[in-house]
């Protein structure tokens, strides 16, 4: 008698198609526990904010501080995509202020010659974030090297172009982020966009081939995915929200740089974890960026209001990435137990 | 005319052989076996066919016309697609995305239109009447078992006209398994090649219509399956014959306990388990896949926790951790399910793996001792007879069976004489199979206690001292002596047993 008419023939236990489970509730929200902590968080600050400070819950507040956190969300978009991956990217650092020296020394009243130069740096972050991808490619690099070896090159060229922070933008390039669009300025609208980008972006063949990229390499890799191509994509994005960040950085400014841009690399991570997003790649969403963003950006108004010295805001920027970490850390063991 | 014929195929990795004049040809609506011992050059071979990598020399022909795929995705364009034993799937993303990875079907702005994927989903499990999956479920949420379906699903969805098996029933339960025979053969049918490696002869006996046999990286014969007996067939694939598979089952053991088990819970999947396990003992562990057996090698090793009593040697303990569990000569180790993920660290040496846990032992006032760690890898090399160029190759460049041969060696230096093995021989060639079991009666003889766990019942029956059988969590029974056999252990694990 062999085994598989045995099994044929008893009785066994129901078929598994008719034991479906419903949906893992519980499961779904251990998944999502470091962005519900990230929200947690920034409903705090904002409350303690609200309290300390009055005016906070109005729609010219919302306007200033999206503003204010908007070149660092447009930096930690870029640095998301790259982290989903499963990379890093500190060259973002050096494309901002290159970005932000180049408009300075060639943006003119005339508008023909602004767009040209400012459309020149998106290509030119591009094209250097494609690099930085075809360089881990091709020399099979850690991320973390290529991209400091790339950043300190950009700064120095920055530097090179301006050694010291001047030059100027026209006024009306400035006057963009306080422009109003049925009572939300523009840097709100941004916000909008990138959150639609976002979901349009993870919905693309291209999206969930990067996503899956960091997930597990290999498997990609097995199953028909050009791991040099997605790198050149994910970076030359990256490159490319750089330098964005650095176009929206100087209406805030007025003036450009050389070194400005090393101010948002280590936040452009933190921001992302922040959010969610896991440093292994595979996981996390932009929503959860752009919360860590705004949290990390109104830790600053709180030090202000509270009136102690500025030099708490690193310090509490730290704790609080110190409990994300722990959050996500604790859910993800959890989530772990429950599987066993 | 054969859809693939494949002539004089070599590849060569550095200066490993791994392919030398290969031939191969299968024609359409067959099921063609490919037969070898782990390092014949099987995998090598399919990973040519599905463009994984490019071959060095030869020719192959598809449908008559020159075939040379650069990449996965150019064998898919030809209509070849693989099941890969070393899964292609991502764990964060869902069943049906990984189905349909980089062939979503899509609305306008590219979008992933999910609601035809989840339609093609469902009409894709419907037709080859899957087991259950849940399209929407995270793919790292799915065990062994759940995933390898997957995987297969992913290479109907593109609908080749060569589909190639790697091992696939490997990590399937019983029931599954012979879902995928039927499978095959409806694949067949369907006038697709089929290309099945596996090393379960009761399954390519089922199902092939021919087979070709590997040896040492060259084709040594290709047969009608009907017109070739098992013993040819094994004799072709070792090159000599196979005295037996299993070793003579000497009874070893002794009146002293090694590890008493008393009560164990676990969550809902363990409960009130009670045994012992005798020194000199293989203890088997037989059932149902999914009835607690996992769990109580889990609980036992300290990786989940468990409620209950464990004594060690007559001893209690304790055990919190994998690392408590290690400690010295009264402790426990481990050969895991999966090990890929959980036993190797596949970017390390062989000699690297076999030390990481018991750096300890060659250490001297802090410093690291090479010589007494060289002296101790040679000899567990030399012992197990792992075939490594080097102790220095990478453990992931090695054929399955000498990474699991990597893994006992691993324990064995831990110096524990209690040795859990939860399918030790899963995805191993039939020589190292042998080799495994002689081991683990070898061991036996010298005083350890083995707790031993298979999915392939024969071997439970054919080495192990006593079997405990489980169900829902419980021991259902234990068979002795000439008890065992593969219808008492069936019996108990599907049969309610009446109160005793």
């Amino acid at each position: 008698m062999s085994v598989e008419q045995t099994v044929e023939g008893a009785q066994m236990p129901a078929h598994r198609k008719d034991t479906r489970p419903g949906i893992d509730w519980r499961g779904r929200a251990l998944d999502r526990a470091p962005f519900l902590v990230a929200c947690l968080m920034l409903a705090l600050i904002v409350a303690i904010y609200g309290s300390l400070q009055s005016g906070v819950f109005t729609l010219d507040e919302l306007n200033l501080d999206t503003a204010a956190a908007m070149t660092l969300m447009l930096a930690a978009t870029g640095q998301t995509i790259v982290l989903v991956r499963g990379g890093i990217d500190l060259s973002i650092g050096g494309m901002i202020s290159l970005g932000t020296v180049i408009a300075a020394t060639r943006f003119t009243d005339d508008p023909s010659t602004t767009a040209f130069w400012a459309l020149t740096i998106l290509a030119l972050g591009f094209l250097i974030g494609a690099l930085n991808g075809l360089l881990i490619s091709l020399l099979k690099l850690q991320p973390f090297l290529v991209t400091l070896a790339t950043w300190s090159i950009l700064n120095g060229v920055a530097m090179i172009i301006l050694p010291t922070d001047g030059g100027s933008v026209p006024g009306w390039w400035v006057g963009f982020a306080s422009a109003q669009l049925l009572g939300l300025t523009s840097p709100v609208w941004m916000l909008l966009a990138l959150l639609l980008f976002w979901w349009w972006f993870r919905a693309t063949r291209v999206g969930i081939t990067i996503q899956a990229s960091g997930s597990n390499e290999k498997s990609a890799f097995l199953s028909g995915v050009s791991i040099t191509r997605v790198n050149i994509v994910t970076y030359g994005l990256s490159g490319l929200f750089a330098a964005g960040a650095a176009l929206f950085l100087i209406t805030q400014t007025g003036a450009g740089s050389p070194t400005i841009g090393k101010d948002y690399i280590l936040p452009s991570v933190a921001a992302a974890v922040i959010g969610g997003v896991s440093l292994f790649g595979g996981r996390g969403h932009l929503a959860g960026t752009l919360i860590g963003a705004l949290v990390l950006t109104l830790i600053g108004n709180l030090v202000f209001v509270l009136h102690v010295s500025s030099y708490w805001q690193p310090v509490a920027s730290g704790v609080i990435l110190l409990l994300s970490v722990l959050a996500s850390s604790v859910a993800e063991k959890a989530a772990r137990s429950r599987v066993q | 005319m054969d859809l693939v014929t494949v002539n004089g195929l070599s590849k060569r990795y550095g200066g490993i052989v791994a392919l030398s004049e290969a031939a191969f040809g299968a024609r359409a609506g067959e099921v063609h076996a490919l037969l070898g011992e782990n390092g014949a050059g099987k995998s090598t071979f399919i990973q040519i066919l599905s463009g994984a990598v490019q071959h060095d020399g030869g020719t192959i022909l598809v449908d008559g016309q020159d075939y040379r795929p650069a990449n996965p995705d150019a064998a898919q364009a030809r209509g070849i697609a693989a099941v890969f034993q070393e899964l292609s799937l991502i764990p964060d993303l869902s069943v049906e995305q990984n189905i349909w990875f980089r062939h979503e079907p899509r609305t306008w702005l590219g979008i992933v239109n999910r609601a035809e994927m989840r339609r093609k989903t469902l009409a894709l499990l419907e037709k080859y009447d899957f087991p259950a999956l849940r399209p929407e479920q995270e793919l790292r949420r799915l065990t062994l078992a759940e995933r390898q379906i997957v995987e297969i699903a992913k290479g109907l969805a593109k609908d080749p006209r060569i589909l190639i098996l790697d091992e696939a029933t490997s990590a399937l339960p019983a029931r599954e398994a012979e879902w995928l025979l039927k499978l095959t053969r409806q694949l067949a049918a369907e006038g697709r090649l089929v290309i099945f490696i596996s090393h379960r002869m009761a399954e390519v006996r089922a199902i092939a219509d021919r087979l070709t046999i590997f040896r040492n990286g060259s084709t040594v014969a290709a047969h009608e399956a009907a017109a070739v007996s098992d013993d040819e067939i094994v004799t072709q694939m070792i090159g000599r014959h196979l005295d037996r598979l299993y070793p003579e089952r000497v009874p070893t053991m002794t009146d002293r306990v090694a590890l008493k088990v008393a009560n164990l819970a676990s969550g809902s999947r363990l409960s009130g388990v009670d045994f012992s396990l005798r020194e000199g003992e293989v203890l088997g562990v037989g059932g149902l896949q999914g009835h607690g057996q996992r769990e109580l090698f889990q609980a036992l090793f300290g990786a989940t926790k468990a409620s209950g009593a464990i004594e060690l040697w007559g001893r209690p303990a304790a055990i919190g951790n994998p690392r408590q569990a290690l400690t010295g000569k009264d402790g426990i180790a481990l050969v895991p399910e999966d090990r890929r993920g959980q036993g190797l660290l596949l970017t390390k040496s062989v000699r690297e793996n076999l030390t990481l846990s018991v750096i300890k032992r060659f250490t001297e006032n802090g410093l690291l001792s090479r010589q007494k760690e060289a002296a101790l890898v040679k000899e567990m090399v030399d012992f197990l007879r792992i075939k490594a160029g080097t102790p220095e190759q990478l453990a992931g460049t090695l054929s399955g069976g000498n990474q699991q041969k990597v893994i006992f060696g691993k324990m064995l230096l831990t110096q524990a004489r209690v040795l859990l093995l939860y399918d030790p021989t899963r995805g191993v060639d039939v020589g190292t199979k042998g080799e495994i079991f002689q081991l683990m009666r070898d061991l036996a003889a010298k005083g350890y206690a083995i707790l031993f766990h298979s999915s392939d019942m024969p071997e439970l029956v054919h080495v192990a001292d006593r079997v405990l059988v489980m169900r829902n969590g419980r021991i259902a029974a234990t068979l002795e002596g000439d008890h065992i056999s593969e219808e008492e252990i069936l019996r108990a694990a599907m049969l309610e047993t009446r109160a005793a």
